[in-house]
């Protein structure tokens, strides 16, 4: 016997995997997108021959093992930034933003639904890259899976505020607001995808340890390479800890968004 | 209509404003720093009876959809209290919505390119509903509205009428007490329009003895329909009573459709100058006659009329005195 949170949490999830399927072409696309990332950066990673500079866990890596596995959690990253706003956008461009609230279901729930067909696609879409990467030599054969398993959630609650904010910002002022590029370009360039923290000047290299990705990324290579989840604690603790502090607020931040809402009038506005 | 367990919607000194343009002070600022507001609602007072047909009867922009909003939680209020099945709905919002099946008029209310089914899973789920009620609601509220030939069609196909049902359909799912319609009839034809009102009136609170408040700007709907009308005028409630009731309240005039067998010469001028009479209007042998009744014997106007060897096969009265009532109780020239 399910809970009526599951159920509805489950009722979201099949809502928004039919919605998605209606657009078949848009849909299969995307997975085609990307295989041709993990092709891409295979034959990219050829420019950059092998080198230290590309290990952890105490294990020196080709570019490839490194920039693969980066890019394809990165993903993660995607869609906390995207989901809960593209969740609320679009009911307020479909009209059903009103017909959804007026149900006998919690804010929280709503907004934290909002996001699981995203994340489950984007497992399915991690699984594809590296299944690719793996036939390109992408060498898989030391991955802890508790480890990954441990920084994959950590990285869906420690991001999902971010993106439960964006979704806020949608909600009070009716557009989109450039929060992949703001939040997800920055976390991209100094959270260590394309290449290690340790080549950014040290200035910047400070600043990364706030970006969630950081952690994020480095735990998971260090789960790619063997690591234990004590091995990577620093990490797995800073998301924790992220993930306690910002998770509450942004929901609280959402939840008055909606009252806010619901005072001037404009919850059904876009 | 006194005595809190005999409503089941009670809504007292509700005021609603909106801002009146959006700026940075909109949305930041606090008090009297959030910009100039538009008020909408000014102390609305209203009480529904349970199992009542209760209707909201204003122009365009009288605040009925806002007022209806209030009640469903989906706005509000700045000021006033509201209480649905006794519940007060601002402290209690989510208990309160599992008393109230609410129909949004309107176009855009489904995911379209879904069936008819998976939208009132979705919905119904959300409405605390398990699979196996689910199952069975579906079935029932799918009969009720008649769409069964619909349902595993997406929405996108649907016909205006259609979706207004669909939406009737989605509002009775968790089988709430109270049933709130925005506009049910707005954008449908008058063939479905009319089916419509059958269900709301006969089905829904006749048969399954619900409790209904629906808003309206159509008189027939209004008269067809209600047990008591609300007219809504410049923000405020002006008058409330049965529709009857209001008629005799605030028109005296009467208009009638008087079809003749045979009509003798000069009658259009006599019925003209018949006292009370200030309107006559032939169409052929049927005469639309507008008399003001007060003070006046209708069966000595009849027999005036056909002193002089017309005969009169029928009379039937048009029922659109309700809009005079509507007219004297808000200024407002209506739209029906």
């Amino acid at each position: 016997m399910r809970s009526p949170a599951l159920r509805k949490a489950l009722a979201i999830l099949a809502r928004d995997a039919r919605i998605s399927y209606s657009y078949t072409w848009a849909f299969w696309m995307s997975l085609a997108g990307v295989i041709g990332q993990a092709v891409t950066f295979y034959f990219l990673s050829k420019l950059v021959g092998a080198s230290s500079t590309f290990s952890y866990n105490g294990r020196s890596v080709p570019y490839y093992d490194y920039v693969a596995v980066n890019l394809a959690f990165l993903r993660f990253q995607s869609a906390a930034l995207a989901s809960f706003q593209r969740a609320v956008r679009g009911e307020q461009l479909t009209g059903t933003m009103e017909a959804v609230l007026v149900t006998p279901t919690g804010l929280s729930l709503l907004i934290a639904s909002a996001g699981l067909w995203a994340f489950a696609l984007t497992f399915v879409e991690i699984f594809i890259f590296l299944a690719v990467a793996l036939v390109l030599g992408l060498d898989l054969s030391h991955v802890q899976p508790v480890t990954t398993a441990t920084f994959m959630l950590l990285t869906v609650l420690a991001l999902s505020p971010l993106g439960i904010f964006a979704a806020a910002g949608i909600m009070t002022f009716k557009q989109q607001l450039p929060t992949g590029l703001l939040v997800g370009g920055i976390a991209s360039l100094l959270g260590g995808v394309l290449f290690p923290i340790s080549k950014l000047p040290p200035y910047l290299r400070s600043v990364s340890w706030f970006v969630p990705l950081t952690h994020s990324l480095g735990g998971i290579r260090g789960a790619v390479a063997g690591a234990t989840v004590w091995d990577m604690r620093g990490d797995a603790l800073w998301l924790a800890v992220m993930s306690a502090l910002l998770l509450p607020v942004s929901l609280v931040a959402f939840a008055r968004s909606v009252k806010r809402a619901k005072i001037d009038g404009t919850l059904g506005d876009y | 209509m006194s005595g809190g367990d005999a409503l089941a919607i009670e809504a007292s000194g509700i005021t609603k404003s909106f801002p009146a343009d959006y700026r940075l002070t909109t949305w930041f600022g606090r008090g009297g720093k959030r910009g100039a507001r538009r008020t909408v609602l000014r102390d609305v007072d209203l009480a529904v009876g349970r199992k009542e047909i209760f209707g909201l009867l204003g122009a365009n922009g009288a605040g009925k959809t806002t007022l209806l909003k209030m009640l469903v939680t989906l706005l509000l209020p700045d000021a006033g209290a509201i209480r649905i099945d006794g519940i007060d709905a601002v402290a209690h919002p989510i208990e309160v919505k599992r008393h109230v099946g609410f129909a949004q008029g309107g176009e855009r209310t489904f995911y379209n390119k879904l069936s008819a089914r998976r939208n009132l899973e979705f919905f119904g789920t959300l409405a605390d509903l398990d699979a196996a009620d689910l199952r069975r609601r579906i079935a029932d509220v799918i009969e009720i509205v008649d769409l069964g030939d619909a349902l595993d069609r997406p929405v996108m196909s649907f016909s205006s009428g259609m979706r207004q049902r669909l939406a009737v359909a989605r509002a009775l799912l968790g089988d709430p007490p109270i049933l709130i319609f925005d506009e049910p009839t707005r954008a449908v034809d008058p063939v479905h329009a009319l089916e419509l009102r059958t269900l709301i009136r006969d089905t829904l609170a006749r048969t399954l003895g619900k409790t209904v408040l629906l808003s309206t700007n159509s008189l027939e709907e209004a008269w067809s329909c209600c047990d008591r009308v609300a007219i809504l005028g410049a923000g405020r409630v002006v008058a409330v009573d049965a529709p009857e009731a209001l008629v005799a309240r605030f028109s005296e005039r009467r208009r009638f459709a008087i079809t003749f067998d045979s009509c003798a010469p000069g009658l259009e001028s006599r019925l003209q100058a018949l006292r009370g009479v200030s309107n006559v209007e032939f169409r052929g042998a049927v005469a639309l006659v507008s008399v003001e009744l007060k003070d006046r014997n209708f069966t000595a106007m009849l027999a005036e009329i056909s002193s002089d060897g017309s005969v009169i096969r029928s009379l039937r009265e048009l029922d659109d005195a309700l809009f005079d009532v509507f007219r004297a109780a808000t200024g407002v020239e209506a739209d029906a």
